[in-house]
C-alpha cells in the first residue's frame, strides 16, 4: 500500500530529502501519541486481560484463579446463568434495529436536505442539535416524556423489556440520526455533478439514479456510518443506565450495563466482570471488522 | 455557506466533547490541606512539641461516604492541619459511587487510610485492607460495642454514627384527625400495633375530602407514595425487608446483623400486609410506582400525606430554616416504629448504621498512627465533636458526646423515648444481605410485578428465599 503514495517523490531530490527527514524524525513525532496510546489504552488493555484470570478487589490486590471467571459467566453453583446470554442477544437485537433505523432515516433526511428546499440550514441544525446533549441528560428528559405519556395507560417505560427496548431505540435514534445525517450530506454533496448529469442524459429515473449512482458512490459514507452506529449500539451505556437502569429485573440490561453491574453489584465478582469485558471486546471486534470488510468491498471508484 | 456549516460543526464537536468530559468525574476532589497552614503549624510545633508527636508524622486520607458532610469534613481537616501540621486529605465519593471510587483509590500508592465499611459482607471483600481497631481509642469510647463490626477475630470497623428509621408521621394532622367525629382512634398514642395503624390509615384515606374540609389540610392520601424506582425502592427492599429478616434471625438465634446463610421468608406475610397498606392507602397509582415521578418526601412536606416510611436523616429536610418550600416542619413531625404485626408491643425504632470507619492496614505504620490520632481527635476535641453533631447533624455512638454535643436530631431522640418505654430497638438486619445490590434488585423485580401487574406473591417469596441462599453461597466461597 505504501509504495504508491511515496512514488512521485522518489524521483525528485527534494522529495528524497523530505523522505529521509521523515524517516529520521519519525520516532520523535510519533512518540507523544504512542506514549499516550500506550498509557491510555494498551497497558490497561493488557492488564485487563490479565485481571480476567484473577480474583481481585482492587487492581493491585489480585490472586490467580485461571479460567474460573470465564466459567462463572455461564455456570454458577452448577446452574446455568442466562443473564449474560440474555443481554448478548438483547444487545444484538438492539444494535441491528438501531443501525437499520438510524441509517435509513439519516440517509432519507440527508437526501431531502440536499435538494435545496427552503430552510435547509435551519433543518440541518435542528436535526443535529440532540446530539449535543449528553446521553444521561437526554435519557432523563425522555424518561419524563415517556412516563408522562404512559401514565395515561397506567404503565411505565420499564413495564416490560420490550417497552424498555423501544424506549431505548427512540432515544438513541433521536440522538444519533442528526449526526449520521451530517455525514450523509457530506457524502451526497461529494458525488460529482457530471456523473449525475450523465445519468440524467441517459434517461435514468429517480429510482435508477438512487440505485446505480447515489448508493454506489455513497458506499464509503455508508461504511463509516454503519461502523459508528454498530459500535455505538454495542457499547451503549449512559442511555441504558439513565432510562431503564436494566429494569424490569435486569431484563433490559445491555452488555455494557451487565458488565458494570457484575463488576460493582455482585460482591467479589470483579474478576467475572473483567472476564465478561474481555469477551465483550472480542465480540465487538469481530463484528466490527466483519462489517468493515463487507461494506468496504462494495466501494467503487468514480 | 459550507464554511459556516463546517465551523458550526467544529464548535459543536468541541462542546460535546467538553460535556462528555464533565460526566466522567465521579469524585469531588478537594484537598483539605494548605501549604501555608502546614508551614505555620511547623513553625509553631516547637512550642507545642507534645501535640505534634502525638499526632504522628504520617498523613491522613479520609474517603468520605456521605456527600452531604463534605463541607464540614474539609473544614475539620483544615483545622487539624493548622493545629498539628499533619496533612489530612478528605475526598468525598459522589452519591452512589462509593464502591467504584474506593476500589480505584485503594489501588493507588496514596491510598485512603480511612474508608467506609457498610456491613460484615464488606469486611470479607476488603479483608486484606482491614486494620484491627481493638486497641484504638475509637473502640474504647464506643458506647455500644455491638456497633463495631468484627471479622476474622479482628475489630474490623467502628461505627461513626447510628441512625434510626420508622414511620415518620405528621402529628399535627393526626391529632386533628383524632378530634374528628367517627375517628378510629381518640389519641395518637393508641396507634401501637399494626391493626390500629392499618385501620387509621385506611380511614384517613377513605375520608380525605372530609378531613381536608374539617382541618383545612390538603391531603391526597394517608401514606406517601411507595416509589419502586431505584431512588426509593431501598426503603422497602432494604429497610422494610429488614424487619422480616430481623424477626427471622431473632427466632433462629443467630447474630442479628451478621445473619445466616438461609432465610425462610417466615415473616414475609407481615411484609405483605404492611406493603399492601402502603400502596392501598396512598394516592399514587400503584401501576406506575416505578416511574420515578413520585417524591414521597415532598408529599409529606407539602402536607399531602400523613405517614412516610424513612429514617432520621430526613430530619434536616424538614428543619424550619431549610428553604425547600415545605409547609410541614420538624415541629409537626414525629416517628413511630414500623409496626410489623409480629411483636408490636415490644417493638421500637430500627437502630443501626451503614457507616463504619475502617483503617487501611496496607498503609505505612506512620500513616496508621497518624490516622488513629486524627480519629481520636475527631471524637474527643471540641472542634471535632461540634462538627459531627452540629454541622453534620449525626448521632455519634461515643461516650465523649455529652452535654452540648448530644444529638439534636428530633427523630434520633425518639429512640431513647421508645427504649425508656420498655421497647426493644430493632437491629439493622438487612446489613447481612449478601451481594446487597443484586439481592435487592432480584427482590424488587417480583415485588414490582406483584404491585403493578398483579404478579404472584409466591414469586416475591421465592426471590427472597432462593436469591438469599444463592448470593450467600457466592460471596462466601473461596
Amino acid at each position: 500500500m505504501s509504495e504508491y503514495s511515496l512514488a512521485p517523490f522518489i524521483k525528485k531530490r527534494k522529495g528524497r530529502i523530505m523522505e529521509k527527514a521523515i524517516k529520521r524524525y519519525f520516532p520523535l513525532f510519533v512518540m507523544p501519541t504512542l506514549i499516550a496510546f500506550a498509557i491510555g489504552f494498551i497497558v490497561p488493555f493488557v492488564y485487563g486481560i490479565f485481571l480476567s484470570f484473577c480474583k481481585f478487589t482492587t487492581v493491585v490486590d489480585w490472586s490467580w484463579v485461571g479460567l474460573q471467571n470465564y466459567a462463572r459467566i455461564f455456570v454458577v453453583n452448577g446452574k446455568l446463568d442466562t443473564s449474560f446470554l440474555h443481554s448478548i442477544w438483547y444487545t444484538a437485537l438492539f444494535t441491528v434495529t438501531s443501525v437499520l433505523i438510524i441509517n435509513v432515516v439519516a440517509f432519507a433526511i440527508g437526501m431531502a436536505l440536499t435538494k435545496g428546499i427552503k430552510g435547509t440550514n435551519l433543518f440541518r441544525t435542528a436535526f443535529f442539535l440532540p446530539n449535543l446533549i449528553g446521553g444521561i441528560v437526554l435519557s432523563y428528559i425522555w424518561l419524563m416524556i415517556f412516563n408522562a405519556v404512559l401514565q395515561n395507560f397506567s404503565k411505565t417505560i420499564v413495564y416490560s423489556q420490550w417497552y424498555a427496548f423501544w424506549g431505548l431505540i427512540i432515544v438513541v435514534c433521536w440522538q444519533q440520526i442528526g449526526y449520521m445525517m451530517i455525514i450523509y450530506i457530506a457524502g451526497i454533496q461529494n458525488i460529482p455533478g457530471d456523473l449525475i448529469e450523465a445519468a440524467k442524459i441517459d434517461g435514468a429515473n429517480a429510482w435508477q439514479m438512487l440505485r446505480n449512482v447515489t448508493l454506489p458512490m455513497l458506499m464509503p459514507t455508508i461504511t463509516i456510518c454503519s461502523f459508528l452506529t454498530l459500535t455505538n449500539g454495542f457499547k451503549l451505556f449512559d442511555q441504558n443506565l439513565a432510562l431503564t437502569g436494566g429494569n424490569p429485573g435486569k431484563m433490559s440490561q445491555l452488555l455494557a450495563l451487565n458488565i458494570y453491574d457484575t463488576m460493582y453489584g455482585t460482591t467479589g465478582w470483579q474478576g467475572v466482570g473483567q472476564a465478561k469485558a474481555v469477551i465483550f471486546f472480542i465480540l465487538v471486534a469481530i463484528i466490527a471488522v466483519a462489517q468493515n470488510k463487507l461494506t468496504t468491498s462494495k466501494e467503487v471508484e468514480s | 455557506m459550507k464554511k459556516k456549516i463546517v465551523s458550526v460543526l467544529l464548535c459543536a464537536t468541541m462542546i460535546s466533547s467538553m460535556l462528555a468530559g464533565c460526566g466522567s468525574d465521579s469524585a469531588t476532589t478537594t484537598e483539605g490541606t494548605s501549604e501555608a497552614a502546614t508551614e505555620e503549624a511547623a513553625a509553631e510545633s516547637s512550642d507545642s512539641a507534645e501535640a505534634s508527636t502525638d499526632a504522628g508524622s504520617g498523613s491522613v486520607y479520609l474517603l468520605n461516604f456521605k456527600p452531604e458532610t463534605d463541607g464540614a469534613w474539609q473544614d475539620l481537616a483544615a483545622t487539624y492541619t493548622e493545629q498539628t501540621g499533619v496533612d489530612v486529605t478528605v475526598v468525598t465519593a459522589a452519591d452512589g459511587q462509593y464502591k467504584t471510587t474506593l476500589q480505584s483509590e485503594l489501588a493507588k500508592s496514596e491510598a485512603p487510610t480511612i474508608f467506609n465499611i457498610g456491613s460484615t459482607a464488606d469486611c470479607a471483600e476488603y479483608a486484606n485492607y482491614i486494620y484491627d481497631l481493638k486497641d484504638s481509642s475509637l473502640y474504647e469510647h464506643l458506647t455500644d460495642k455491638s456497633l463495631a463490626l468484627e471479622y476474622d477475630g479482628k475489630v474490623a470497623a467502628v461505627a461513626n454514627c447510628y441512625e434510626c428509621y420508622g414511620i415518620i408521621y405528621n402529628k399535627t394532622i393526626l391529632e386533628g384527625y383524632c378530634g374528628l367525629e367517627g375517628a378510629v382512634i381518640s389519641s395518637v398514642d393508641e396507634i401501637d400495633n399494626f391493626e390500629t395503624l392499618n385501620a387509621v390509615a385506611t380511614d384517613i384515606n377513605n375520608r380525605v375530602d372530609e378531613i381536608n374540609d374539617a382541618l383545612g389540610t390538603n391531603l391526597t392520601g394517608a401514606f406517601a407514595s411507595a416509589g419502586l424506582d431505584s431512588g426509593s425502592n431501598w426503603r422497602f427492599s432494604g429497610h422494610l425487608a429488614g424487619l422480616a429478616l430481623y424477626y427471622e434471625f431473632k427466632d433462629a438465634g443467630c447474630d442479628l446483623v451478621a445473619g445466616q446463610g438461609t432465610v425462610t421468608g417466615k415473616y414475609l406475610d407481615n411484609f405483605k400486609n404492611v406493603w399492601d397498606m402502603y400502596i392501598s392507602t396512598s394516592s399514587a397509582d400503584a401501576a406506575t410506582l416505578d416511574s420515578g415521578a413520585y417524591n414521597a418526601e415532598q408529599e409529606l412536606g407539602l402536607g399531602e400525606a400523613v405517614f412516610y416510611q424513612n429514617g432520621d436523616w430526613e430530619y434536616a429536610a424538614f428543619a424550619p430554616d431549610n428553604e425547600n418550600g415545605y409547609i410541614v416542619t420538624t415541629d409537626d413531625l414525629s416517628m413511630m416504629p414500623i409496626y410489623f404485626g409480629v411483636d408490636d408491643e415490644n417493638e421500637g425504632l430500627a437502630v443501626g448504621t451503614e457507616n463504619h470507619w475502617a483503617v487501611n492496614a496496607q498503609a505505612s505504620q506512620e500513616d496508621i498512627d497518624s490516622t488513629l490520632a486524627f480519629l481520636d481527635w475527631v471524637i474527643t476535641s471540641d472542634e471535632g465533636r461540634d462538627a459531627i453533631t452540629n454541622q453534620m447533624g449525626l448521632t455519634a455512638p461515643f461516650d465523649t458526646f455529652t452535654g452540648e454535643f448530644e444529638s439534636k436530631n428530633g427523630f434520633a431522640s425518639m429512640v431513647n423515648e421508645y427504649a425508656a418505654a420498655g421497647k426493644t430497638s430493632v437491629a439493622w438486619s438487612f446489613n447481612a444481605t449478601p451481594s446487597v445490590d443484586d439481592w435487592r434488585a432480584d427482590f424488587v423485580a417480583p415485588l414490582t410485578e406483584y404491585t403493578e401487574r398483579g404478579g404472584s406473591w409466591d414469586d416475591v417469596k421465592t426471590a427472597y428465599v432462593d436469591q438469599w441462599a444463592y448470593y450467600w453461597e457466592l460471596s462466601n466461597e473461596q
